[in-house]
């Protein structure tokens, strides 16, 4: 030893800071061995790691990619929109003095054949010569737009396909022929107006005007398109000032803006949620990969405890000893999140090598800070949070160690200030956690049910052991070897349970609630939800709509209100701009909501506050509101609300809150006016139809086709098939989710091969007994195999119980549809159970059934 | 003469290491009757517990023959040779090797069960009654003392009747009351079971408590002495 060694391996004072500087050499000559014993700790925090960073590059290289398209997806530098009521000459003027303006129509409609035989839901969207500014629209056989446009209207292939049409044929839109003229290959600002209803159809403007669907009150969304001129276009000073003159001139005209450089904020929005919420997998991963961290470092410390007390015979305090180690596990979780960042850097650029292509937003990898930093941040807490404690036990090692082994077991708490720094590591990881996210409560429940459950699985893995050793010895060697080794100190009980518990949960948790969904989608519709929704009546057409179905089918039955569509634009005298409603009611703020007018309380709403207007009422303006969105925004009965409609604003005292069933499929408004404020809006008539129960789909599909051959301009959207298409859409995501869910699952399995790698010395010696006793390779193996068997199972089987236990709180508390029990969920969880446990334990008996035995035997 | 229990002609044992081939044993040919007992005397690295591995099948022999019981072992694979020790061969280890997580009972119990013998568990009771510890069946490993460990060791050796008892410094480990404790108790079961003990030992007392004594040096057997025909 050096002299400065000596020196300063002195206890220090009482108080003496820690002179970090020997830690560190102390700490790298500990670590000369190389990381032996750390691989699962580098590689669980790595995994954790690399998801976050990873997930945060890949949702800013879309936000990226969504801000460098944005003129291309508004097909300008700023857009503005209106349902209803198109641009007067004078906004119009105001729009003509900003840039270069483009106008188009897009509404929901149904296209024919000529024989009326065959129709299909579309989304029309009508444009003018000028269209489109930015980009270019591109059409199949190179067919240029504007002549496309001269010749009829341009469609996309799935109606030809479901028409049975092709270029050239002529199709039925409302009372007028459309000519197909050409097949649209790309449509440069898709992204912004699709409403993902049906195919495209698109025509001139003029055209529209001659359908017969241009009505006051039909549900159409005008949208101009402006190009800013000159320098205009590359100066967000300039657009900013565009925007603020627009939104000036046009203030009350009811229009939505938005602009090149956040030009969907909608879809921002569901890119930052779904961020945050893959975040919170990763973060699962992590701390799942924790039980891994704390595992390796027990055992390192384990392995140092004769130089522990050497260290202490030598002079060393509790504190160096600390620090010592700590300076190591520092090193080690840095190498971590750096192998951790490297790899969440490089996954994005593979996605989108992969599956670029089938994205609707074109990524821009680059390097987000932010999302590196939040990473390694996460990274730095999880494995703090995980090492602190065993490092703290590390202090508990006396010196008679050196003198006879056993006494020198590390037992009891650590130190008071290492039990508090590890609570007030975990205090922080929990409030990054929810403070990070737009929906803190969503991440408080995540933090407190991920708590919840890997506290269970810690004390189902103890619970698993204890009752294992009080099960009386089985007749067969075999399992009695089995359930010795579970229930051995160092046995995997504890480990198995706890590390693949929480994934596997999470995962039938997932495939129970998507079975629950996909039965309760495809199943039977709720009783009583209609069959199909009927937009854009005219008003005076629906007596004679009601005895087309009846004489079509007997026993269908309709419900009516007028519908109009209005933006929402002050609430209790403030701006809607100027709120921040929770994450649930933002929807109602954003964009038109359909709005409507009634003498009585409609069916399936019950006033829960203040008392509904009579019929006949002529007194000032009053509105109902929804109860639990009117809560959610602060309003209450006496505020008043103003909506523009049409272009013009509308004031109305709340004057009742409702609740209503959305469930029920049924009409529902967020808010119903008293007759008399919408008195003078243009509106057309939204009907539900609810056909007889089993009637036959001929006879259904021949009462649409009367419908739409006698009303030509309206609208029928069949319930099923926006059922089914949520349904796809839903099932989608659970996917993703599901995918992200196994990260979990890869975490756990890392902790099991750590556990498994730790304990493979007392399982080859066990082995090496068995087999100088007279066991033959073949009961080892049986024993081997009923061990994770057993394991497998009973893990499996507490994720099946917690993970149910879980979908059905989720399902039948909070979504409240019926829970179903999935047989393929259950057998999933128990098969990657048992794949996982055999697999990687297999891995560790192979060894122990090729290990020669005399070294085993004579070493110790 | 009887075939003897043990027969081993020009036994060599080489192991490959970092530093090139170790030869342990170098040409090793000795027989061993049934009933004798014999110490395997000589210093450390002689060579002498590999040769006690290498007859219990625990370690192959890389030139020569061994044949034990009428049992070529260079013959048999890992199972065959794990079969045999069942049936045939008990084996006493310095370091003990119960398994920690069965008790006395179970340690003893578990060759017999092995062999799917329906009364393991009385027969190891009484056999830990024979080495004094009837009152410790239920303790662990880890609940008893070198000495009683060992105890528990023998019992479990000795538990299917061995025709061969192998022991490898079975008192290497123990302080030296306890290790008297034990050799006496050694010797006893010996001269009940009538088994051929072999004794791995440096210890040079403890080798002429046995019928002959085989002292080894750097792989070699040096000498090879009938102390008594007792």
């Amino acid at each position: 030893m050096t002299t400065s060694d000596t020196e300063t391996i002195q206890p220090s004072s009482a108080g003496a800071p820690m002179r970090m500087p020997l830690a560190i050499r102390l700490a790298r000559r500990q670590m000369r061995s190389g990381f032996e014993g750390f691989v699962v700790f580098i590689a669980c925090v790595a995994l954790g790691v690399m998801v976050i960073a990873a997930i945060g590059a890949l949702a800013n290289a879309l936000v990226i990619g969504l801000e460098r398209q944005g003129r291309q997806i508004i097909g300008g530098d700023v857009s503005i929109s209106r349902m209803h009521a198109r641009a007067t000459p004078d906004e119009r003027a105001a729009l003509e003095g900003v840039g270069l303006i483009s106008e188009t129509a897009t509404m929901r409609v149904m296209a024919r054949t000529a024989d009326s035989k065959e129709q299909i839901l579309a989304e029309l969207k009508s444009v003018d010569d000028a269209y489109p500014l930015v980009g270019e629209m591109k059409l199949k056989g190179d067919t240029k737009l504007d002549k496309a446009l001269a010749n009829g209207a341009v469609v996309e292939p799935i109606l030809l396909e479901r028409l049975g049409l092709n270029v050239g044929d002529e199709f039925q839109l409302g009372s007028a022929p459309i000519r197909i003229s050409g097949v649209i290959a790309k449509e440069p600002d898709g992204l912004l107006d699709r409403l993902t209803y049906g195919p495209r159809i698109l025509f001139s403007t003029v055209l529209l005007e001659q359908t017969g669907l241009l009505k006051p009150g039909a549900l159409i969304r005008w949208r101009y398109a402006v190009a800013l001129q000159g320098d205009g276009k590359d100066d967000a000073e300039d657009l900013g000032s565009a925007r603020a003159e627009l939104k000036k001139e046009l203030s009350a005209g009811g229009f939505t803006i938005v602009d090149r450089s956040d030009p969907s904020p909608q879809v921002r929005r569901t890119l930052e949620r779904l961020r945050q919420f893959l975040t919170l997998i990763g973060l699962t991963a992590l701390i799942v990969g924790g039980v891994g961290i704390a595992n390796a470092v027990t055992n390192y410390i384990d392995r140092r405890r004769r130089t522990i007390a050497t260290m202490k015979s030598l002079g060393a305090n509790n504190r160096t000893i600390f620090s010592v180690f700590m300076v190591q596990i520092l090193a080690i979780t840095l190498i971590g999140i750096a192998v951790g960042l490297a790899g969440g850097l490089i996954i994005p650029s593979i996605l989108k090598a992969l599956y670029g292509d089938l994205l609707p937003i074109p990524p821009v990898i680059s390097i987000s800070v932010g999302s590196l930093i939040a990473a390694s941040i996460y990274g730095l807490l999880v494995a703090l949070l995980f090492s602190l404690w065993p490092l703290g036990r590390a202090e508990l090692i006396t010196p008679a160690v050196l003198f006879r082994d056993q006494v020198g077991q590390a037992s009891g708490l650590p130190r008071w200030p290492i039990m508090a720094a590890t609570a007030v590591t975990g205090l922080v990881l929990l409030l990054l956690a929810i403070f990070s996210s737009d929906t803190p409560w969503v991440a408080a429940y995540f933090a407190a049910g991920l708590s919840l459950i890997l506290l269970l699985f810690y004390g189902l893995g103890h619970l698993v052991t204890w009752v294992t050793r009080r099960i009386p010895r089985p007749a067969t060697p075999e399992l009695a070897i089995a359930l010795g080794s579970i229930a051995a100190p160092g046995g995997l009980a504890r480990t198995v349970v706890l590390s693949l518990g929480a994934g596997l949960s999470m995962l039938v948790a997932v495939a129970l609630a998507d079975a629950s969904f996909v039965e309760e989608l495809s199943g039977k519709l709720p009783e009583h939800a209609p069959d199909y929704f009927v937009l854009d009546i005219p008003r005076g057409e629906m007596d004679r709509l009601k005895s087309v179905i009846a004489g079509e089918v007997s026993g269908a039955t309709l419900q009516q209100a007028p519908m109009l569509r209005g933006r929402l634009i002050e609430l209790a005298g403030r701006k809607v701009e100027e709120l921040k409603p929770p994450a649930e009611a933002e929807w109602v703020l954003r964009g038109d909501r359909g709005i409507t007018y009634a003498d009585e309380v409609p069916q399936g709403s019950r006033v829960v506050k203040g008392n509904w207007w009579g019929e006949n009422y002529s007194g000032p303006p009053l509105v109902s509101f929804e109860a639990d969105l009117a809560r959610m925004l602060g309003l209450g009965i006496g505020d008043q609300i103003t909506v523009n409609v049409l272009g013009r604003n509308i004031s109305a005292t709340i004057s009742n809150l409702r609740e209503l069933d959305w469930d029920s499929l049924s009409i529902n408004f967020v808010m119903i006016f008293s007759p008399n404020t919408l008195a003078g809006a243009p509106s057309n008539m939204l009907a539900t139809i609810n056909l007889p129960e089993n009637l036959e789909i001929a006879k259904e599909a021949a009462a649409m086709r009367a419908l739409s051959k006698a009303f030509p301009t309206v609208t029928a959207i069949r319930v099923r098939d926006a059922v089914d298409a949520f349904n796809k859409v839903f099932s989608k995501i659970m996917t993703a989710v599901r995918v992200a869910g196994s990260v979990t699952l890869l975490a756990g399995a890392l902790v099991l091969a750590g556990a498994l790698a730790t304990a493979q010395r007392r399982r080859i010696l066990d082995a090496v007994i068995f087999k100088a006793l007279g066991a033959t390779r073949r009961r080892i193996l049986a024993a081997h195999v009923l061990e994770y068997l057993l394991l497998a199972a009973v893990t499996a089987g507490f994720a099946i119980l917690l993970g149910g236990f879980a979908a059905w709180i989720a399902l039948t508390q909070v979504i409240d549809i019926p829970f179903v029990l999935s047989w393929p969920a259950v057998f999933q969880a128990l098969g990657i159970s048992i794949a996982l446990v055999v697999i990687l334990g297999g891995l560790g008996t192979l060894q122990v059934l090729r290990s020669r035995s005399v070294p085993y035997l004579r070493s110790e | 003469m009887n075939e003897p229990i043990i027969k081993l002609d020009g036994l060599r044992l080489s192991l490959q290491s970092r530093a090139g081939t170790v030869e342990i044993l170098r040409g090793i040919d000795l027989q061993i009757a049934h009933g004798q007992s014999v110490a395997v005397l000589g210093p450390s690295g002689s060579g002498k517990t590999s040769l006690l591995m290498v007859i219990a099948g625990l370690e192959r022999s890389t030139g020569g023959a061994v044949t034990v019981e009428g049992a070529d072992l260079t013959a048999l694979d890992e199972d065959g040779l794990a079969l045999l020790r069942g049936e045939k061969i008990g084996i006493v280890f310095q370091s003990f090797h119960l398994v920690p997580s069965m008790t006395a009972l179970e340690n003893v119990a578990l060759p017999l069960e092995f062999q799917g013998r329906g009364e393991a568990f009385e027969a190891a009771r009484e056999l830990l009654g024979e080495v004094g510890l009837e009152h410790r069946l239920h303790h662990f490993p880890a609940e008893l003392s070198g000495g009683e460990q060992q105890r528990v060791a023998i019992a479990r050796a000795l538990s299917t009747r061995p025709r061969l008892i192998l022991a490898d410094e079975p008192t290497g480990n123990l302080d030296g009351e306890t290790g008297r404790q034990i050799i006496e108790l050694l010797f006893s079961l010996h001269r009940r079971s009538k088994a051929t003990l072999v004794l791995v030992t440096h210890d040079e007392a403890l080798s002429r408590r046995c019928q002959r004594t085989v002292r080894m040096g750097d792989g070699h057997i040096l000498s090879d002495d009938l102390v008594s025909a007792a």
